[in-house]
């Protein structure tokens, strides 16, 4: 009996002892295969700090070329290299593990630098370029000392991948992270101040434009029952937008039967900036032309009366509705000023609404329109099947009325669809995009 | 006697046989009117049927987009009925009656995400390439792919997979923010992939199958919703080690979210 029971013992021993050494070879060989990877990894990212610090010396002097000319032609290659060095560069610092706050800062200044070179044709005063290149030069310097003193580590193979990423945190950093974000953060203010334009678009994304009075949370309460009667039995709370929001606004929860959702209202002027429901879903019901319908009726009681329909997306559950407002001197459409609806395929019923764009209402200028050739303005085959007016920001954030075309060109593939936006006075093409 | 049963049963079974091959290839559409944005198996079957007559030289993967509405104007065009690119029921009965429809070839090769394509007068078996990945039936806004989808249903599934609905429309929000900030990558893959920037990256929850909800979730986004209110940080204030992301501009919270600028 005993032997019996040792015998059974010995080998449960030795399927342990067996079970044990495969488990010790298995976890030696995966944390080897970690190492290789580590390895392998720390590897890539030294290479790419490495990298941009060599573009960050070509950028430089790519700069410095870019101010031996008077003419903008002159510097015109020395400015592409200022574009494409800077995009990689940004690249690059993109893909790298380095603090939040020093890439995001860097990213910013590079694509500060970059766009500035690419728009130099558009400066009203050469003298101008020179100006900001030269103090962009002399920080680049500096900032390029600052790369390599944080890059230093991971690029000499000092630390391995884990140490990096501990040195990332601030507690454990021999590197003020922040400190130096900040400085490079500096440099974007003193070297790129916001342009005019910029600062307007900022202003208008920020609802600094609206200066309607402000509304209680009641009244909140009130306009969001008035808007969706519907879903309004049981208002489940109401919060105010916390102090960092650049507009504060009235966040309303609310449940009705089983539909959970928000409503996001602004405090000044009441305006609605976005609502979404949730709730399960049933089969399609309602065809599309009652669905478009139902959502013109909301749109027209709810106020939206100065927009049209523009495209319509049908989705698993819902269909979901583009509609842009229209510009009453010349029809155009303002593509900056649009609301978006989502309707519920089961019940037509609009379970979201966007109208965070609309409300910023851009400011519109007339402008002269010049006829246009399209038959010389595209190449032969190209068709010109609709064309529209409409106000479309430029690259300098300006509005500018355009020609907004549908156009199509066969070729063995199919056709394609293209919008292409022309400037009504320049003829600048503002936009070209394929459509699918 | 037996002669005449037996003629009679081989002619039920010829029937039998007619009406099963007609059925594998003339499918017929639902009753609804197909445009423009539309969706679904009735607009795969309409891609089929216009390519099986050679009008529709496109993908078929069920979104009625530009391609299917000109290939259906042409279509109605040859064959005189109002060209409005709408398939109404004359002109999906037309359609009907002139093409095929082998929808099993089609639905397979769609569920194997094959390459394929469903002209006539070709063997079906030679206008299949293995491979090629799954399509999506979901319509998004032009200036966002499939991939940017897929990639952001993992991204939201992975990081606030336990929040409200609101609170997942908005992280996929803050991914769209980024890419149109200047101060992050520019593309949906760049921002997320960015080392250091979703936790869901670093732990690799992201490779998690995303459900229904979070691809709904994306969807609201790439459509135009953003409950975060233009945010482009959100942050878990139990789990968050970071100091500097307390001192980013608080907008909102959702959930377990904060969310700012």
């Amino acid at each position: 009996m005993f032997r019996r029971i040792a015998l059974y013992m010995k080998k449960i021993i030795f399927v342990l002892s067996f079970a044990l050494v495969a488990l010790a070879v298995f976890s030696y060989d995966k944390a080897k295969e970690n190492d290789k990877l580590a390895l392998a990894l720390s590897g890539q990212y030294a290479k790419r700090m490495a990298d941009a610090s060599e573009k960050l010396d070509e950028l430089n002097i790519a700069i410095e070329k870019s101010l031996l000319f008077n003419e903008s032609d002159g510097s015109k290659k020395a400015r592409e290299d200022i574009w494409r060095l800077t995009s990689d560069i940004r690249g690059s610092i993109d893909s790298l593990p380095l603090d939040a706050s020093f890439s995001t800062a860097w990213s910013n200044y590079l694509s500060r630098v970059g766009s500035y070179a690419k728009e130099a044709d558009r400066l009203s005063n050469s003298g101008d370029f020179e100006k900001v290149m030269s103090k962009a030069s002399k920080n680049l310097q500096l900032m390029s000392t600052d790369w390599q003193v944080a890059t230093a580590g991971l690029v000499d193979g000092r630390y391995s991948m884990n140490e990096w990423v501990e040195r990332l945190d601030a507690k454990s950093s021999d590197v003020d992270w922040s400190q130096k974000g900040n400085s490079v953060k500096q440099y974007t203010e003193s070297d790129f101040p916001l342009t005019a334009s910029e600062s307007d678009a900022m202003k208008k994304k920020d609802l600094q434009n609206i200066t309607d009075p402000e509304v209680s949370k009641d009244e909140a309460v009130s306009i969001f029952k008035q808007v969706f009667p519907q879903v309004t039995n049981d208002v489940i709370g109401v919060e105010k937008s916390q102090p960092g929001a650049p507009y504060p606004f009235y966040h309303i929860r609310f449940a009705s039967n089983q539909t959970v959702g928000y409503i996001d209202i602004t405090e000044k002027g009441g305006h609605v900036l976005s609502y979404l429901a949730d709730r399960p879903f049933g089969e399609p019901a309602v065809s599309f032309d009652d669905i478009k319908q139902r959502t013109e009726e909301f749109l027209e009681k709810a106020g939206y009366r100065d927009v049209v329909f523009e495209e319509a997306r049908e989705n698993s559950n819902a269909w979901h509705f583009v509609y842009v407002r229209v510009e009453p001197l010349h029809k155009a459409k303002v593509f900056s000023d649009v609301i978006h609806i989502k309707a519920a395929k089961d019940t037509g019923e609009i379970v979201g609404l966007n109208a965070a764009e609309y409300i910023r209402k851009e400011k519109l200028e007339d402008q002269p329109i010049v006829k246009i050739n399209w038959k010389t303005f595209f190449h032969n085959g190209v068709k010109v099947e609709k064309e529209e007016l409409a106000y479309v920001e430029n690259e300098q954030l300006k509005q500018r009325l355009a020609y907004f075309l549908t156009v199509t060109k066969e070729d063995e593939k199919g056709i394609g669809t293209y919008q292409v936006l022309v400037d009504t006075e320049t003829k600048e093409v503002l936009k070209t995009e394929k459509l699918f | 006697m037996k002669k005449s049963i037996l003629k009679t049963i081989a002619l039920f079974m010829l029937i039998m046989a007619l009406c099963g091959s007609s059925m594998d290839t003339s499918r017929a559409f639902t009753a609804r009117d197909l445009g423009r944005g539309s969706t679904g198996d009735d607009v795969i079957e309409l891609q089929a049927r216009l390519q099986y007559i050679g009008f529709y030289k496109g993908t078929i993967d069920g979104k009625f987009g530009y391609g299917t509405y000109w290939a259906l104007r042409n279509f109605q065009d040859s064959y005189g009925l109002p060209t409005d690119g709408i398939a109404g029921a004359n002109t999906k009965k037309k359609l009907t009656s002139v093409s095929e429809y082998n929808e099993k070839f089609v639905m397979d090769n769609l569920a194997k995400g094959n390459q394929f394509t469903h002209y006539g007068g070709t063997p079906l078996s030679a206008q299949v390439k293995q491979g090629g990945g799954k399509t999506e039936q979901a319509h998004l806004p032009s200036k966002y792919s499939e991939q940017d989808l897929k990639l952001m249903a993992n991204a939201v599934y992975g990081e606030a997979r336990g929040e409200p609905y609101e609170g997942q429309v908005a992280v996929a929000a803050v991914i769209l923010n980024r890419v149109e900030h200047p101060d992050f990558p520019n593309t949906v893959g760049g921002v997320i992939f960015q080392p250091g920037a979703f936790t869901a990256v670093s732990d690799g929850q992201i490779w998690l199958e995303p459900n229904e909800r979070a691809k709904e979730a994306v969807l609201d986004a790439l459509n135009g919703w953003d409950p975060s209110e233009n945010s482009i940080y959100y942050f878990n204030p139990i789990t968050a080690t970071s100091k500097w992301i307390w001192s980013r501009p608080q907008v909102k919270k959702i959930g377990l979210h904060i969310f700012c600028h």
